[in-house]
């Protein structure tokens, strides 16, 4: 990610950062995306996303008493 | 008993003190509070001492010993919390300008516990920003110093508590851990650390950094009293929309079963990759030592461990979806680099997002099928012994590499135990990974890997 990428998200975003974090800030994206960038969505395409995660994999069905 | 000796006795010790009535909680209690005057302005791992709420609690305490009412475990232990706990009548910072005078309405579902289990509350411990953003110099609230060199980083972002666990200030703490929290601090401070698996450990009423990612858990001088504190808080919270309701084990009765016939994966591929020379030599000891108790080691492989790294876009975007409306109308209240942090969480796309958390899925899948073939993982807690303040003080440090986010982003149990010293003087740490709810295993262990070595004895020169 270049410097111009991250300032065209902060556009997009409606974000402002420092300039002077700016490098901090393409560093930290680049490290987070880098695995997310190299994935072939295509080859992985029965990966379901873990947004609701749990730890075993077996969901627990919800009780009327969760609430209480 | 010496000054040294009663403030580094285990919760399993207290507990058989007061039980002959070699000691008392108020005794213990005034000498621990006592310590904290003495030696607190040079550590900072407080950010409030609760002295009138400690003698109440130890009174309490000792009223019930003398009824004979010794049943639990925790009756008259003191503990602290880190500073994202939300404690009732007692300000919650989260080591943030945002919070400094927060004072909440309800305790989180662990202080609850742990109140009610008869333990004495001694105060709150400092935490990094949100559990996310270093001190620096200027900060509103101090770091805590790492008590086995004070040029050196505790760790984060439960710096607090791995202080005065280290130092004898308190008996038992709680920490957090979204990427390493409790295992960091309790690897560079020489104690124990346990993330429990998610959903072990209610997270209702402590601040959130990654709905996802949060876990909550105890830190202790040693194993068993990291099984004695988990016993204490473990179980279905219907506060916390992530508890589960699986049933909690018994920790502390099979801690002496000893490992022989335990299967010891090590997956070295990402976990020993740029780890100091110093730090591969302490954990291949360690191993040899877990081969000696009867283990059996080998080798094993998680193909997509190289992608755990995607946990930075998780953590970041879930943080900015926390924090969004605060930092936006308030960013002059977030400290420096935390708002970056913050703020570059804003910048991910949510289909970045999602790719992340398939990633997470397959990960996922692929560590529950090696923890089919083997009993635990074990790996070096962190690549490298502390580093100095200056060092993560210098903005190009960035968020270094780390062997304890891929237990975040499956959820699995996690537990650091020391296990050597650098040439610097500074502690290293074995990292012991189990099944989800497993954590019984994990414990027994990282206890008979402590009975069969001497350094978590180690205590550092005040």
């Amino acid at each position: 990610m270049t410097l111009d990428e991250v300032r065209a998200r902060m556009k997009a975003a409606g974000i402002e950062i420092a300039e002077n974090r700016l490098e901090m800030v393409r560093r930290l994206l680049s490290d987070a995306l880098a695995p997310i960038h190299a994935v072939d969505s295509r080859a992985a395409r029965t990966l379901e996303p873990a947004v609701m995660f749990d730890a075993i994999r077996s969901a627990e069905p919800r009780r009327d008493d969760d609430d209480e | 008993m010496t000054s040294d000796d009663l403030a580094y006795a285990t919760i399993a010790d207290i507990t058989n003190h007061y039980r002959r009535r070699a000691l008392s909680p108020v005794e213990l209690t005034r000498a621990l509070l006592d310590r904290i005057e003495r030696l607190d302005p040079t550590l900072h791992a407080f950010v409030t001492v609760t002295a009138e709420r400690a003698l109440a609690d130890a009174k309490r305490a000792e009223a019930a010993l003398g009824h004979g009412q010794d049943a639990s475990p925790l009756l008259g232990i003191p503990v602290a919390y880190k500073d994202i706990y939300a404690t009732r009548g007692i300000r919650t910072t989260a080591g943030s300008a945002l919070l400094a005078d927060w004072v909440p309405e309800d305790d989180a579902t662990c202080v609850t516990r742990l109140r009610e289990a008869g333990s004495v509350m001694l105060g709150k411990l400092i935490t990094h920003e949100f559990a996310f953003g270093i001190q620096f110099p200027g900060h509103r609230f101090q770091p805590a110093k790492n008590p086995w060199n004070l040029d050196h980083m505790p760790g984060g972002s439960s710096s607090g508590s791995a202080v005065a666990l280290a130092t004898g200030l308190v008996g038992g703490a709680l920490g957090s851990d979204t990427g390493g929290s409790i295992r960091g601090p309790a690897a560079f401070c020489n104690i124990v650390g346990l993330k429990p698996t998610y959903g072990r450990v209610s997270r209702a009423g402590v601040i959130t950094l990654s709905w996802t990612l949060d876990h909550t858990g105890p830190m202790a001088r040693t194993v068993e009293d990291c099984a004695l504190l988990l016993q204490g808080l473990a179980g279905h919270d219907p506060a916390d929309p992530a508890s589960s309701r699986e049933p909690v084990a018994d920790y502390a009765a099979p801690l002496r079963q000893g490992i022989r016939g335990l299967r010891v994966g090590v997956p070295r591929a990402y976990f020993l990759e740029g780890v100091d020379a110093e730090v591969e030599k302490a954990f291949e000891q360690a191993l040899a030592t877990l081969r000696e108790l009867g283990a059996a080691v080998t080798d094993v492989e998680i193909p997509s461990i190289q992608t755990s790294w995607a946990f930075l876009a998780i953590l970041m975007a879930e943080a900015f979806a926390y924090h969004e409306r605060d930092v936006r109308a308030h960013p002059e209240l977030y400290g420096d680099v935390l708002r970056e942090r913050v703020l570059a969480g804003g910048l991910i796309l949510g289909s970045e997002y999602v790719q992340a958390q398939r990633l997470r899925s397959r990960l996922h899948a692929e560590m529950l099928e090696v923890l089919g073939r083997v009993d635990v993982l074990a790996t070096p807690t962190t690549p490298k012994p502390a580093p100095t303040f200056a060092a993560v003080w210098d903005p190009s440090f960035g968020f270094p590499k780390s062997n304890m986010p891929p237990f975040n982003m499956t959820g699995v149990p996690a537990l650091a135990v020391p296990c050597g010293v650098s040439s610097e003087g500074l502690p290293l740490s074995l990292q012991i990974a189990g099944r989800p709810f497993d954590e019984a295993t994990v414990l027994r262990v990282g206890h008979a890997y402590e009975r069969a070595t001497e350094w978590h004895r180690r205590r550092p020169r005040i």
